[in-house]
């Protein structure tokens, strides 16, 4: 279970976060959903101990991501792109994460099949196209078998066999009593794969529930989405 | 999971990283074949008839530091270009582990492409003059030149970890190893105390003050320093 | 597309970039430092009575001492202006390399080159112009009148321009070969090593005369005095080997990066 409590940030004087707080609970698929610049990837990359809270707390079944041991067996995480060095190939980029984590190196294949990269598996990261670098970055995530996985836009650049993939795998996942907490844009996604919504604007939590729950009264999730952030889709 | 273990995966995954990126390879193999080259250079030079091959190999070694101190730079700056970073300290985040098992990594890599490097340049000098066998004695002198090596790779690694940039760090290190240091030394005493003449008296020992001893320590202080600041700021930093 | 309006855009481009302003802080700064020890060195030596302890204790040469690391400053100056068209961006910023848009924008590349090559020229002629002046000046105010100039004005100003030159010749060359290599970190290393004391090309000076016909020994004449091996060409016919070498490489240069794809 993932959870975030009274999240604040502040950069350059700026308040990013303004005490976000929801949770991300086991066998259901979490969506986060958002503006550009409303925070989900801040809230991320505090919660994978990237970046340092100002106040508040982002817990992964209660601890702190920083104090895990092996925190890829707990939380497989994709932030953005395939996360590897250009010049290293998937193989050998899997194969040190895997090391790191004292991951069974038998994984790496593993991985490789699940996401559909086995074939461009010796061919180096810079040379991928933007769905086979998300495709890797997937990989990666799965690689430690985590029963929590926290994905920022997973099926951004995929095509619609990437998409299926993804979509069967986060809910295979959930369904199999994982937790999944995934940040998207696309809503015709979400809505066909998320149990919980938590929709933030402007650094702030402006719902969170079931998918019926805040979709209710509307025709749409996109409709329900427009609604509740005020129709101010305006970037920041 | 003990820290010892914890800090075994995270070198292991580190060697990993060093021994699957194409330019330390390159690095790597640059330098020892470069020590083969200058090498044979220095021994065909008529000036040096008179040197043994251990004095030639010792020459080499202003010429091959800069291969080892890009492949000090190598494992903290490669991780800037792109998203790697990102990666590394979702599976590593413990930051401190981290640095230690970068440093050790450098350490072995260092240690090894130094040793192959003198001993390369020593085998090439020995050929290139006709003559064979190993004296008495030689190898501590090579070993300390390898042993400057490893010195400059780690003070390489220190300025890399605090500029985290490739470019800055080879300018930094190049220009001071191979430019700022030897005007310094034409003009002040005081020079024995950089970074990297003091580790010179491992294997050139010339100085009045410094002995290697004394000077591999003065090496080993700037680096822990310049790491140290480097370090905290790491700790404290957002990513 | 006119030539002026693509050098006023090539220039903007590398001027705005923080590296390449890292390259003349180098040369600026780095020499300032140098010529502050060494004049102050300068300045001891004479007080104690002993100026001929030292190799020069004039104060143009003293300022002069430093422009090693002017080369360096030019290096990177040279590497940069097309190296940084091939980093590639890390995935927040989509990945790409400068050098798409810029091939979008200015299709016909040797224009394109033509214009990166004379903005090299222009930054490095700026910082000769800004660095050797100003390391002169620093000199004159620590050693102040206590030497006698030894160096007349016509050979000061003959060496500062063959600094500038050399200066300016090593950025082209250094440019050249990264349009060729497409990323800067080798050229960087391997010209810089060569331009200090582990230059590959004394060493081979002492193998064969040939090593004489490399463009930095070459040129290294243009400094006036402050050379001391024997053998080579005179400052003259050095300049004219040097500039030769560097119109060769930038012909490379550009056969090469008209070819290929981006």
């Amino acid at each position: 279970m993932l959870v975030i409590e009274q999240l604040v940030k502040r950069r350059g004087g700026r308040t990013v976060l303004d005490r976000v707080g929801f949770a991300a609970r086991p066998g259901r698929v979490t969506a986060f959903l958002g503006p550009n610049g409303a925070g989900k990837s801040s809230t991320l990359r505090i919660l994978l101990g990237l970046d340092r809270a100002d106040g508040g707390r982002a817990l992964v079944d209660g601890r702190p991501y920083r104090s895990l041991r092996d925190p890829l067996r707990a939380v497989g995480s994709m932030l953005e792109g395939s996360g590897a060095h250009r010049s290293r190939t998937a193989r050998n980029h899997l194969a040190w994460v895997a090391r790191s984590n004292a991951i069974p190196s038998r994984r790496i294949d593993e991985v490789l099949h699940q996401v559909g990269l086995a074939g461009e598996a010796r061919v180096r990261a810079g040379r991928y196209s933007l769905g086979m670098g998300q495709r890797l970055g997937l990989a990666a995530a799965l690689l430690g078998e985590p029963p929590a996985l926290v994905l920022d836009e997973p099926v951004n650049g995929l095509d619609p066999d990437g998409m299926r993939l993804v979509r069967g795998l986060l809910r295979g996942h959930a369904d199999g009593g994982g937790t999944v907490l995934l940040s998207s844009h696309l809503m015709s996604e979400v809505a066909g794969v998320a149990d919980d919504l938590v929709i933030i604007d402007a650094g702030r939590v402006v719902a969170a529930g079931t998918l019926t729950e805040v979709t209710a009264g509307h025709e749409s999730l996109e409709d329900a989405f427009f609604a509740l952030i005020g129709g101010n889709g305006e970037t920041r | 999971m003990t820290i010892a273990v914890r800090l075994r995966n995270v070198t292991a995954a580190e060697l990993s990283k060093l021994g699957t990126l194409p330019t330390a390879i390159v690095a790597a193999a640059g330098t020892v074949l470069a020590a083969g080259g200058i090498a044979a250079a220095l021994a065909a030079n008529p000036a040096t008839q008179r040197s043994s091959a251990v004095a030639v190999t010792a020459q080499t070694i202003p010429y091959v530091q800069v291969g080892l101190i890009l492949l000090g730079i190598l494992p903290v700056a490669h991780e800037y270009a792109g998203g790697q970073l990102r990666t590394t300290l979702m599976a590593v985040p413990d930051r401190g582990l981290l640095v230690a098992a970068k440093t050790i990594a450098v350490t072995i890599a260092a240690a090894l492409t130094g040793t192959v490097t003198v001993a390369v340049g020593r085998a090439v000098a020995a050929l290139t003059r006709h003559t064979a066998g190993v004296r008495r004695g030689e190898a501590g002198v090579l070993l300390d030149a390898a042993g400057y090596l490893v010195l400059s790779a780690l003070l390489a690694h220190a300025v890399a970890l605090l500029v985290r940039n490739l470019t800055a760090a080879l300018v930094a290190m190049l220009g001071l190893v191979l430019i700022v240091s030897p005007l310094l030394a034409s003009v002040s005493e005081g020079a024995r105390w950089l970074p990297d003449r003091a580790a010179a008296q491992l294997y050139d020992p010339t100085d009045t003050v410094l002995t290697a001893g004394t000077g591999t320590l003065v090496a080993v202080a700037w680096t822990t320093v310049i790491a140290g600041i480097a370090t905290v700021q790491f700790i404290h930093r957002d990513a | 597309m006119r030539f002026g309006p693509l050098l006023a855009a090539e220039f903007r481009k590398t001027a705005t970039l923080p590296a390449a302003w890292a390259g003349v802080a180098v040369a600026l700064l780095g020499s300032a430092g140098i010529t502050v020890l060494n004049a102050i060195s300068a300045r001891a030596a004479i007080a104690a009575g002993h100026p001929e302890l030292r190799a020069f204790t004039s104060v143009f040469q003293t300022g002069y001492a430093a422009a090693p690391l002017g080369t360096v400053g030019a290096i990177v100056i040279g590497v940069v202006a097309i190296g940084s068209e091939y980093t590639s961006n890390n995935a927040d910023a989509g990945g790409g390399r400068q050098v798409t848009t810029t091939l979008a924008a200015i299709p016909h590349r040797t224009g394109l080159l033509a214009a990166k090559a004379l903005t090299v020229v222009l930054l490095a002629v700026t910082t000769a112009a800004l660095t050797i002046p100003a390391c002169v000046g620093i000199a004159a105010l620590v050693i102040g009148d206590a030497t006698r100039e030894t160096v007349t004005l016509d050979e000061a100003l003959t060496r500062s321009l063959g600094a500038a030159l050399y200066w300016t010749l090593m950025g082209l060359i250094a440019f050249a070969v990264t349009v060729v290599t497409r990323s800067g970190m080798f050229p960087l290393i391997a010209l810089i090593a060569n331009s200090s004391l582990v230059s590959v090309s004394l060493l081979l000076t002492r193998l064969t005369p040939l090593a004489f016909w490399l463009p930095d020994m070459a040129g290294r004449r243009l400094f006036g005095g402050l050379s001391t091996v024997e053998g080579g060409l005179d400052a003259g016919a050095g300049a004219i080997v040097m500039a030769a070498w560097t119109l060769a490489l930038l012909a490379t240069a550009a056969t090469v990066f008209s070819r290929r794809d981006a």
